[in-house]
């Protein structure tokens, strides 16, 4: 199932599966880029950021930039 | 000759600085910016080197003022060898800016940072592979303890650009054809992964 990486649920698991065409630069240094694995490490309220976990390591992103990002989930 | 520390934030770039030029240093503020860069010298072989502490970047591709920053600061430096720092627990994200820096053709050296992290978590990096298929020195480093440091600052002048293409083809195995038309413009690769 694809969703959004901001509608992923706290620890939920999935793969890059698409990143906005203007935002894929942007986020590639960080090590996000398709193909990727990905977990919801931490889901802050009030459209506060989220903090995911690639390769072992945190990233966290605004939930604008986590709006473009697609994910497939098992 | 100049050397630039680059790398992402928080990976250490300037207790290196400090321990690089023994904190010899002096503030710089970069005009029409707000961001600072720190500039030292250090001794190299008997002679004294301008070292600048370049603000941390994710990538070449300027997102904010800071990354505005250390792009032009490269671009100002064409003669510099670039020193790129990596936290060692998180390379593969480094390697990216690492690799956009030797694509546009400086000499660098990859320091391979907060080596004892990664040792704690268990991550295993084969440095002399990483060395062969980059072409540039690797050294791993422990910036607060110091150690590392003086292979590393041996491999300075060892720092000689390399061409991204036989990066890739050391890399995926695969011959790529140079935008000169090597190869009949043959196959074509990029990284992956």
């Amino acid at each position: 199932m694809e969703k959004k990486l901001s509608e992923m649920e706290f620890d939920e698991e999935g793969t890059v599966k698409e990143i906005k065409e203007n935002l894929r630069k942007q986020v590639a240094g960080m090590g996000i880029r398709e193909g990727k694995e990905i977990r919801m490490a931490t889901k802050q309220p009030i459209k506060g950021p989220v903090v995911v976990e690639v390769d072992k390591s945190f990233t966290s992103l605004g939930l604008g930039v986590a709006e473009k990002i697609v994910v497939e989930v098992g | 000759m100049k050397i630039l520390l680059m790398g992402h934030p928080n990976v250490g770039k300037s207790v290196f600085f400090n321990r690089l030029t023994g904190a010899k240093v002096m503030e710089s503020n970069y005009p029409g910016t707000t961001v600072d860069f720190t500039k030292g010298w250090m001794r190299l072989e008997g002679e004294d080197v301008e070292l600048i502490d370049v603000p941390g970047a994710f990538s070449l591709e300027p997102k904010d003022r800071a990354e505005e920053v250390a792009v032009k600061m490269l671009e100002e430096n064409r003669d510099s060898v670039v020193v790129c720092v990596l936290d060692a627990s998180k390379v593969e994200r480094g390697l990216y800016l690492a690799l956009e820096i030797i694509e546009r053709g400086y000499p660098v050296v990859v320091a391979l940072n907060m080596w004892d992290v990664a040792e704690d978590k268990n991550i295993k990096i084969e440095v002399e592979k990483l060395e062969r298929i980059l072409g540039v020195p690797v050294v791993p480093t422990t910036a607060i303890s110091g150690e590392g440091f003086k292979e590393l600052v041996s491999k300075i002048k060892e720092a000689a650009p390399v061409k991204i293409e036989k990066i890739i083809e050391s890399a995926s195995g695969v011959r790529v054809a140079t935008s000169a038309g090597e190869g009949g413009g043959g196959e074509s690769a990029a990284v992956s992964g």
